[in-house]
């Protein structure tokens, strides 16, 4: 790393975090930040000088003026805040809880799961950089490695790229020491270093030291003799006299120039990994010694035995064989986005508002569909595959698609589980899916308010509609709306898609699958098989998110054509500095910005960030301000339509809400789209006239409406539809009066005692009560009328008081006090049971007869464990007591004969068989006075 | 960002027609995209696959289709959408049918996977022989239309390049002495000759059959005519002796009453469709010459079993004629892929415009029923209502009571029900046709009412197509074959014709209130409605209440 490149980073770089102390940055070259890499470390104590104020100088004086650093420890030690901090936020597991001193930070960093995540955010070169040093002895020097990484012919690219990627294993606390002598962490190495359980993705297997550790010294001394070396009877320099004749490339490339071509096909078919070849059992050859190529390999020691039937190609010669490269091809640079399509960007911009109105539209009719009457919340949560189809049809759209709205529109909070309120009023029970509050108060947002509304939501959303449909690891299938779609890494993904988008001209649209490539490289998945060219659909979570994005982008209008649109540019801010916004490492920045433009895009550190560092105020601000980009491109609501004589009315264009409300009442909506087309039926006029609407309340409501005349086959169907509605008029009553008098009628009406029973007259002849018959009856007797009780069919009900009768009844069933007496079957089978039991009790206890009072033993697990592991060692059986998984207690006597992982496997004398007992279960040993028979 | 053009997500086009630029975006979406609807103001277009295709056989491309809406769109065009309109009419074409100098008729594709695609099915592998090559497989020529038809609805159709046989050569010539064809009739010629074989859409009055006299003009080969009945056969034949240089001795006519075959013989669809025994007697009319044209009047009445027959005749050069390509049994993929692709199409209200029909004033008279009859209409069965309400003595009446209104202008009075149009011909003291009336006393009357002899006319369903009447003016219709759209546009085509003196031509269709009768009629004028017939309802006692 150059000293004092920071220099180069042009003032005035915006987008720094860390507000006011990183403010002086640009200025200051011997800050800090810079301070504690090692080409700076000489002129370390003039920044130490300035920050000791707030910690103990005393140590860190001594130590960054001093030795290089012996531990993780010391070498975090030295590091600056900016360091640790960066370290901090690079790992921000680390931070939870916050490690007490330096001491503890470093065990912490050198926990397995704790590197297993720094390394996979690693991006793919600062791996190989990694996975290079894990595979070289330690420590290694700078030299070692760039030779590693770029072979022995050297490659510019590399080299350009390593100090780079050196510095991002630094930084994230993987690799410490200085350049002379670096140091992978411990369990990073252990992690990476080839072994034959975890092929490493070098492909290189262990070296000539370990793959010979436990061969006969007679072995060696065979080898080194057809190797040409001379015979040592020491194997520790016997293995070292091996090591430099493989690391030799000159006698090296001597030794394979004597080598059969076969034996050279082998080396070939092994140097790039996986490095294990299965062969025959050395015995089988033995009658013709170098008859084979294999053979010939393994008396020269290029292949090593490592278990009777494979041999491995040592790494020295694999990386002779390869010209000293760790990796078949080294990824030192991102690659580009490649662009697929370039558009004007007013096309661009304009495709994208259209999409992103439809996507407005698309909500409101989803959600103004379930604002009556949504769909039921299944009990495990979401949406029943079903309701999901149908509101698929409803929308038009693919399931997938109606996945995304709907998930767009409950991360917006537009839509939520009523959490079974209301019931009273849906028709069945439990929870439904409406929309919330926040809809109400989201109509009243202006378009493009709404719109970025939903943006923001899906940028920061880590629900992910994509996953609807497919199954979760048990094979149950994800619905929409439903629990396990969260994927923690989506909103980042999607973050550095659309930066990646936003890092293309204006207008370009990207190829997908360079997207797809570039974020592989940035972000590699953990297993090493990589989604072969062609395979079309990538498998790793984040090319799957990667690919979403792209689609649901589009989708909600914050692309165009597949070209970002300017309105997304704004709301994802500061377009030309998204991997260094949150990065305020000066070397860092410099690298990145003077470079060519190839290199602009690079993400310094692989990991983008993304939104975590972005706070919500800042989204908001920004989002504020695509509203105002992408509003003047939203189409103005109209408040016209266009009413033909064949009863359609067009809107040509979104319609002011008031009016689309009530000409939804009026007419069915027939075509959607940029314009509205409506028909007018006699039953939508119907509805219209139902809603409380007068016929003439409709006539002006058109006439005002429509541009043009109101047709007159329109007209004359309200009017027609008018003239018959309310023609017949239905209501409830609960019993009638009817008579031909209609004096008598009227003579009831005005009697006041009437009033109570709720009387109207309907007809001359005819009263409707709300009182039941039998008050209605009451209350005229009551009044001194005589009234008769009519039947359905109008005849004359003959009252008569009826006996009462309960429906069918069976008497009640006697309950005796106590069980019942048992009869003879039952008491034989009892019997029978009680001796069985007793019978097994006996036999049980017959090859421990020295069984005190029957009862179980009872011992310590410890004391349980060592007697059990005694017994194992000296093939002695023992007594156990022992309860079964139905928690019934047994005595057994047993023979162990293994003991691992909580498990006694051992002949049990007592079943006469091989069992495994849990441990846990034993409630206790004794030894056995002697053998059992 | 202003244009005439709204596209909407169901792939539906509104046109704005009072825009500037609408003429221009009618000329540029015509093309592909099907006229559905013409009322006044917003015409509604629809791209539907067939219509993509019928611009791909026209020579258009997706480039061409996608700059029309991309152009003429106000509003952006959904990018699926665009890409829609791609992808499908990239599958035009992709297969083709072409003579091989050796195999004969072969299936050869420009895309080898679409080839291996279409190959799977079960329904292709009847239908082709060996494979002659990766890209090209060979087809029985007798499956010409069949693999088509199959192909289309694979959704690969296939383009016909195997060409045409040129038929028995016979001199035909156009006989344009006081007359000569129009423009539109010209262009239609043109546009068939042009792509071999297809459909030609013309409004009722438009004079089809001259487009079809112009086509064999230019074939100059023996011609086998199909027509709906056999008063339309004595029409043709008439017709073609008029305009052509044909004599009747070369003209024949093969129908229930005779059967001739001549170089130009007319045929109605009956006679071939006609069942003895479970096999087509008359079939071999096909065989018995070597036709160079086939042509089909009202293409959109075209039976069932003459489609299977044409599947047959995909070497003969075949031209469809009609007024719309509405079926009510939704085949319209059928005529697509047999008979052709749309060569030629003009809205009604454009040849309206230019003055080749007369305008027309469309009515709907509503009539209330009288008590005892809506109480006998309630009561009535369900198969029976229609008829019921079709025929009451009301609408009698009120039919009785327009031709009085419209006395001295030629009238005719159209119905369904054969006792509704006895009791109208009595006591409208007026003859009646109807399908027991012999041919000959058809003619007749048809000839006096072309005179002027006769002003009134009661006609049942036969005077439905094909049947000449110039002089017509006044349509009354009191019934009608349910809701059927096309028997509308038939009707209403009966009073089009240009009159002499320009005077405008009225329909009244006459409807009962509140009954089935009212939702069929609505139904009914729906293709009239989109093709921008407004109908005016009108209230039968406010009609004659000026009276």
């Amino acid at each position: 790393m150059p000293a004092g490149t920071s220099a180069g980073r042009p003032a005035g770089q915006p987008a720094r975090e860390a507000g006011g102390t990183a403010a002086g940055a640009p200025v200051r070259p011997h800050d800090e930040a810079s301070a504690h890499t090692p080409a700076d470390a000489p002129d370390g104590t003039a920044p130490d000088a300035r920050d000791g104020s707030e910690a103990p100088p005393g140590t860190r004086t001594a130590d960054r003026t001093g030795t290089p650093p012996r531990t993780l420890a010391e070498a975090l030690r030295n590091r600056g805040d900016r360091g640790l901090a960066a370290l901090l936020r690079a790992r921000p597991d680390l931070l939870s809880p916050v490690p007490n001193d330096l001491t503890q930070l470093a065990t912490r960093a050198g926990t397995r799961a704790s590197v297993v995540r720094a390394l996979e955010r690693l991006d793919r070169f600062a791996q190989q950089t990694a996975q290079a040093l894990a595979v070289a002895v330690e420590p290694t020097s700078y030299g070692t490695l760039l030779a590693l990484m770029s072979g022995d012919d050297g490659d510019p690219a590399v080299e350009a790229a390593l100090p780079r990627a050196l510095e991002v294993l630094r930084e994230r606390a993987l690799v410490w020491g200085d350049d002379d002598r670096l140091r992978l962490v411990r369990t990073a190495r252990e992690l990476l270093a080839p072994s034959p359980q975890h092929p490493s993705p070098t492909g290189l297997g262990p070296t000539a030291a370990e793959a010979t550790a436990g061969m006969s010294p007679g072995r060696l001394q065979e080898i080194l003799a057809a190797a040409g070396l001379p015979t040592t009877h020491d194997p520790v320099s016997a293995v070292a006299s091996l090591t430099s004749l493989f690391t030799d490339r000159e006698r090296m490339a001597a030794l394979l120039d004597t080598a059969p071509a076969e034996a050279l096909a082998v080396l070939d078919r092994l140097v790039w990994g996986p490095p294990y070849g299965t062969v025959a059992p050395p015995g089988d050859s033995s009658g013709a010694a170098e008859s084979t190529p294999v053979q010939w390999l393994r008396d020269r020691g290029l292949l090593l035995p490592s278990s009777l039937r494979t041999v491995v190609l040592p790494r020295e010669v694999a990386l002779h064989l390869r010209g000293g490269r760790a990796h078949r091809e080294p990824e030192p640079v991102a690659p580009g986005i490649e662009v697929a399509a370039e558009h004007r960007p007013q096309i661009v911009d304009s495709t994208a508002a259209g999409q992103a109105y439809t996507a407005l539209a698309t909500v409101e009719e989803l959600l103004k569909g379930w604002q009556t009457g949504g769909p039921a919340v299944l009990r495990a949560g979401g949406l029943s595959v079903r309701d999901l189809k149908r509101t698929a049809a409803a929308l038009d759209v693919s399931e997938q698609i109606a996945a995304f709205w709907l998930e767009l529109a409950y991360a917006a909070g537009l839509l939520a589980s009523d959490g079974g309120e209301g019931t009273s009023r849906a028709t069945g029970e439990g929870e439904r899916f409406a929309p919330t509050p926040a809809y109400d108060e989201w109509l009243d947002l202006p378009a493009a308010s709404r719109w970025t509304a939903l943006a923001t939501a899906w940028l920061t959303a880590t629900r992910t509609s994509g996953l609807v449909g497919g199954q979760d690891a048990k094979g149950r299938t994800l619905a929409a709306l439903g629990p396990d779609l969260d994927r923690g890494a989506a909103p980042e993904v999607r973050h550095r898609v659309l930066a990646l988008l936003a890092d293309l001209p204006w207008g370009a649209a990207p190829d997908p699958e360079s997207v797809l490539a570039r974020l592989r490289w940035e972000h590699p998945v953990r297993t090493p098989a990589q989604p072969a060219p062609g395979t079309p659909e990538p498998s790793d979570l984040r090319s799957r998110i990667a690919v979403w994005t792209l689609t649901e982008a589009e989708l909600l209008g914050l692309t165009g054509r597949g070209a970002l649109s300017t309105a997304a540019r704004t709301l994802l801010a500061a377009p030309a500095l998204p991997a260094t916004a949150d990065r305020n490492r000066g070397e860092r920045g410099a690298g990145v910005v003077p470079g060519t433009a190839e290199t602009a895009p690079e993400p310094a550190g692989g990991v983008p960030v993304g939104s975590a560092t972005h706070g919500p105020a800042d989204l908001a601000a920004r989002a504020a301000l695509a509203a105002g980009v992408i509003a003047p491109l939203l189409p103005e609501p109209l408040d016209h339509v266009l009413l033909q004589a064949d009863l359609t009315a067009v809107a040509p264009g979104p319609l002011e809400r008031p009016l689309a409300e009530a000409l939804g009442v009026l007419a069915d909506v027939e075509s959607k789209g940029g314009a509205t087309v409506y028909r007018f039926t006699p039953a939508s006029v119907r509805r219209a006239l139902d809603a409380g609407q007068a016929a003439a309340d409709l006539h002006a409501f058109l006439a005002r409406h429509s541009r043009t005349p109101v047709p007159q086959p329109l007209s004359y169907l309200i009017d027609d539809v008018a003239r018959k509605h309310g023609h017949l008029r239905i209501g409830a009553a609960s019993a009638y009066v009817r008579c031909d008098d209609d004096a008598l009628l009227d003579e009831i009406l005005a009697d006041r005692r009437s009033h109570g029973l709720r009387m109207r007259r309907l007809a001359p002849t005819v009263l409707a009560a709300q009182a039941d018959p039998a008050t209605l009856l009451e209350g005229l007797r009551g009044m001194g009328f005589a009234p008769a009780a009519e039947s359905a069919e109008g005849d004359v009900l003959i009252t008569r008081a009826d006996a009462h009768r309960t429906p069918h009844r069976t008497p009640p069933v006697p309950v005796p006090d106590g069980p019942p007496v048992p009869n003879d079957t039952l008491l034989g089978a009892a019997v029978k049971a009680i001796r069985a039991g007793d019978l097994a009790a006996t036999a049980v206890r017959k090859p421990a007869p020295h069984t005190g009072a029957g009862e179980l033993p009872r011992t310590t697990p410890a004391e349980t464990l060592a007697t059990v592991q005694a017994a194992a060692l000296t093939g002695s059986a023992i007594w156990i007591g022992y309860v079964n998984a139905d928690g019934a207690a047994s005595q057994r006597v047993i023979a162990p004969v293994r003991v691992e992982g909580g498990f006694v496997t051992a002949y049990d004398h007592t079943a006469d068989e091989v069992r495994t007992y849990p441990l846990h279960r034993i409630t206790g040993v004794a030894e056995l006075a002697d053998e059992p028979a | 960002m202003n244009g005439p053009l709204i596209v909407q997500s169901d792939k539906t086009l509104l046109l704005e027609v009072d825009h500037d630029r609408a003429d221009a975006c009618r000329r540029a979406i015509a093309p592909f995209a099907e006229l559905e609807r013409a009322p006044e103001h917003i015409h509604t277009y629809r791209v539907t696959p067939l219509g993509l295709w019928n611009a791909r056989a026209a020579g258009h491309d997706a480039e061409q289709v996608v700059d029309a809406l991309v152009e003429f769109s106000r509003y952006p065009v959904p990018h699926a959408l665009l890409v829609d309109v791609a992808e499908t009419m990239a599958r035009y074409g992709r297969l083709t049918l072409v003579k091989h100098p050796t195999h004969g008729l072969v299936l050869s594709t420009t895309d080898r996977p679409v080839l291996e695609e279409v190959l799977r099915s079960k329904k292709i592998q009847p239908l082709v022989g060996a494979r002659i090559d990766p890209d090209t497989v060979a087809v029985h020529p007798s499956e010409r239309g069949q693999i088509k038809q199959t192909l289309l609805k694979l959704g690969w159709p296939a383009e016909d390049h195997a060409g045409y046989v040129d038929g028995e050569a016979h001199r035909i010539d156009l006989d344009e002495s006081g007359w000569a064809l129009r423009p539109y009739q010209k262009q239609a010629v043109e546009g068939f000759w042009h792509g071999g074989s297809g459909v030609v859409v013309l409004p009722c009055g438009a004079g089809k059959t001259l487009v079809g006299a112009g086509a064999m003009a230019q074939a100059k080969a023996t011609t086998l005519i199909l027509v709906t009945n056999t008063v339309s056969a004595r029409q043709w034949k008439h017709e073609l002796i008029k305009r052509t240089s044909l004599t009747e001795e070369e003209i024949g006519e093969y129908s229930g009453a005779k059967k001739e075959i001549r170089p130009v013989t007319i045929a109605t669809y009956q006679v071939l469709t006609t069942k003895r025994k479970g096999i087509y007697p008359h079939l071999e009319l096909f065989d018995s010459r070597d036709w160079g044209l086939i042509l089909y009047d009202e293409v959109h009445l075209l039976p069932a079993p003459v489609f299977k027959f044409t599947a047959d005749l995909q070497a003969r050069r075949r031209l469809g004629l009609t007024a719309t390509l509405v079926r009510e049994d939704g085949r319209e993929s059928d005529v697509f892929s047999l008979i052709g692709p749309k060569r030629f199409d003009a809205p009604w209200k454009e040849i309206e415009a230019q003055g080749y029909i007369a305008p027309a004033d469309c009515v709907e008279v509503r009539v209330n029923l009288t008590d005892s009859e809506r109480l006998a209409y309630a009561t009535a069965e369900t198969e029976e209502k229609y008829r019921f309400c079709a025929t009451t003595d009301t609408k009698r009446k009120v039919a009785e009571a327009l031709v009085r209104r419209h006395a001295g202008q030629q009238t005719l009075v159209i119905g369904q029900y054969i006792d509704q149009l006895d009791e109208l011909g009595e006591h409208l003291n007026a003859p009646v046709i109807k399908g027991e009336t012999p041919n000959s006393q058809r003619e007749k009357l048809f000839d006096a009412f072309r005179n002027g002899d006769i002003s009134v006319l009661v006609v049942s369903k036969v005077a439905n197509f094909s049947i000449d009447l110039p002089e017509a003016t006044i349509a009354i219709q009191v019934s009608g074959t349910f809701g059927s759209r096309q028997e509308e546009a038939q009707r209403l085509g009966r009073v089009l014709r240009p009159k002499a003196d320009g005077h405008k031509a009225h329909f009244y269709s006459v409807v009962a209130r509140d009954t089935i009768d009212q939702d069929f009629a609505a139904h009914r004028q729906r293709f009239l409605a989109e093709q921008g017939y407004a109908y005016r309802i009108v209230d039968a006692d406010d009609l004659f209440a000026d009276d």
